[in-house]
């Protein structure tokens, strides 16, 4: 669990590091619809090219993103057969023992795939570059319009920070309990259906337990300081855009609109 | 057979950004029948090192023998449950790590785990959760219902049902009272006396190194620096300043002493000796 790479910040300082979230969050929506523009591989060519350069200019690694991939690869697999199985558009590709499989098939799972490549790319661009706590900061700057209808955007901007806050340590404690009930001879590969059972109880139990704890002293923390629920409440840290944040949204706009352009032009 | 490190080094999450070399050749030779004191720093790899005693972590580089038992890096570990037995770990807060509905089902766990028969394991586990000082009206009650202290000793029996010979602990005493603390400290050595366990300790509350340990080993940025016995230790102010710990009291008291001109005997480290000694200078 110590390995998961996908989705977790990278500290360092760069260029998009230092953007602000709220920008980092739009230029995501935005590039995510470009993905799902029907400009075939030329699109993805240059979206590709363009996050390639961002990645690095973050100074991210390509082998990070792949490795975020590879939990998705059985999946992928599991597609491609699919795919075989049921496409029969295009020209026979190949002939395997009867069974004929099609090039739309390959085709149409290499589209996924890229497509998912680049989304990755997209949202580990966001998430290895933007703090938790300023990418709910942003978040709850973006939804604030959402006011006008009663929506609670500060409470669900808290509760999203805290329950971010809380991944790792839960992430750690589960490792911890693990590893005690492992010194106590619980095996949660080996062993009969109800020892691992009691296996994963062994674990849940203490967690939900600390859980709850957690939670309570966490409640009293807050209150203690003087938080209330629904009370107005101003921002230590504000969020302002600055020539980088306008520069990096016109751009931005840019490709969409030139993607859209030969969206248009294709079809 | 002692317990013996061969250049152990550690490395969490490898060939990541996050990747942390938590121990750096480790060579380290850990005495049997002996109750011996693990300290260091925060994060100089004392968890680190003893997670490697029972096969939690297996070394990124060199060899840990335990017993018959040979854990080396690369290799896969295939005894892990049987060593398991043998060395019994209870982590930092072992309380969180209660989980059955009454005290005597959660001692019987570890047993049952390892192959005993619910009635034999019955039986062990009243037996360790009397040596811990449980009563036995309380057997069947919840973990929940329990102090902290008492939680904290019926996670150690839980451990000491398993009957292991080499008892690891990792900060036993962190967040007790000092009497919970000084009862868990003397169950260790009544175990280490009486039966004979290896007792392995992390602490950095030196007054119980010293009072109720043999040896010292010290941790220091992912290496052992030093090893060597309680008394050598304490006597020691070049180890104590390599260390960098707080000295325990009377150690103190013994600095104070020689800063004032009265020049004690290092090897004055129980109350009584230190009396002597002091009645000694000024002719009585």
């Amino acid at each position: 669990m110590k390995n998961i790479t996908l989705g977790r910040y990278v500290p360092a300082d760069s260029f998009f590091h230092r953007l602000d979230p709220r920008t980092k969050l739009v230029a995501m929506i935005a590039m995510l619809v470009a993905i799902f523009l029907p400009t075939g591989f030329y699109g993805y060519a240059i979206i590709g090219v363009v996050m390639v350069f961002c990645i690095l200019a973050a100074h991210l690694t390509i082998s990070t993103v792949v490795q975020s991939m590879k939990p998705m690869l059985v999946m992928l697999l599991f597609l491609l057969v699919i795919n075989c199985l049921v496409v029969k558009t295009g020209y026979v590709w190949l002939n395997l023992w009867g069974l004929l499989i099609y090039s739309d098939a390959v085709i149409q799972t290499l589209y996924i795939v890229v497509r998912l490549l680049l989304m990755i790319m997209i949202t580990t661009l966001l998430t290895a570059t933007t703090k938790p706590m300023d990418m709910t900061l942003g978040l709850e700057d973006l939804l604030s319009p959402m006011q006008f209808f009663h929506l609670p955007t500060h409470d669900i901007a808290m509760m999203i920070a805290l329950a971010l806050r809380f991944i790792p340590t839960l992430i750690e404690e589960s490792q911890r309990i693990l590893k005690a009930q492992a010194s106590r001879g619980v095996d949660l590969e080996n062993g009969t259906f109800r020892e691992k059972i009691m296996a994963v109880l062994s674990l849940i139990v203490p967690l939900f337990v600390s859980s709850f704890q957690r939670a309570d002293d966490l409640a009293d923390a807050m209150e203690a300081r003087g938080y209330v629920v629904g009370a107005p409440r101003v921002r230590y840290k504000k969020l302002r855009l600055r020539a980088a944040d306008y520069m990096t949204l016109a751009l931005v706009a840019a490709l969409l609109g030139g993607l859209i352009y030969l969206a248009v032009v294709l079809a | 057979m002692p317990i013996s490190f061969e250049k152990v080094s550690y490395e969490y999450a490898p060939h990541t950004p996050f990747s942390y070399q938590a121990l750096r050749g480790v060579d380290l030779q850990l005495a049997e029948g002996r109750i011996t004191a693990i300290i260091g720093a925060t994060g100089s790899g004392k968890t680190t090192l003893v997670q490697h005693l029972n096969a939690l972590l297996i070394p990124s580089e060199g060899t840990v023998r335990v017993m018959e038992h040979e854990i080396a890096a690369g290799r896969r570990f295939k005894d892990a449950k049987k060593l398991r037995q043998k060395v019994g770990l209870v982590f930092q807060f072992p309380e969180y790590q209660l989980f059955e509905e009454t005290l005597i089902k959660d001692v019987a766990f570890g047993p049952i785990n390892f192959g005993m028969d619910a009635d034999k394991a019955a039986a062990v586990a009243a037996q360790a959760l009397s040596t811990v000082g449980i009563d036995k009206a309380d057997f069947e009650k919840s973990p929940l219902e329990l102090s902290g202290g008492q939680k904290r000793r019926v996670a150690i029996a839980g451990i000491l049902a398993m009957q292991p010979k080499v008892l690891v602990l990792d900060e036993p005493t962190a967040g007790l009272d000092p009497q919970g603390a000084a009862a868990v400290m003397e169950l260790f050595r009544r175990l280490n006396r009486s039966q004979g366990i290896t007792v392995i300790i992390v602490s950095h509350d030196m007054e119980y190194v010293l009072d109720y340990c043999d040896q010292v080993v010290v941790m220091s940025h992912g290496q052992a620096v030093i090893q060597t016995d309680v008394k050598g230790f304490f006597e020691s102010e070049q180890y104590m300043d390599q260390a960098n710990i707080d000295p325990p009291a009377i150690v103190r008291f013994r600095q104070l002493c020689a800063a004032k001109g009265l020049k004690l005997p290092a090897d004055a480290l129980t109350i009584d000796a230190l009396a002597d000694q002091i009645a000694k200078r000024i002719g009585r």
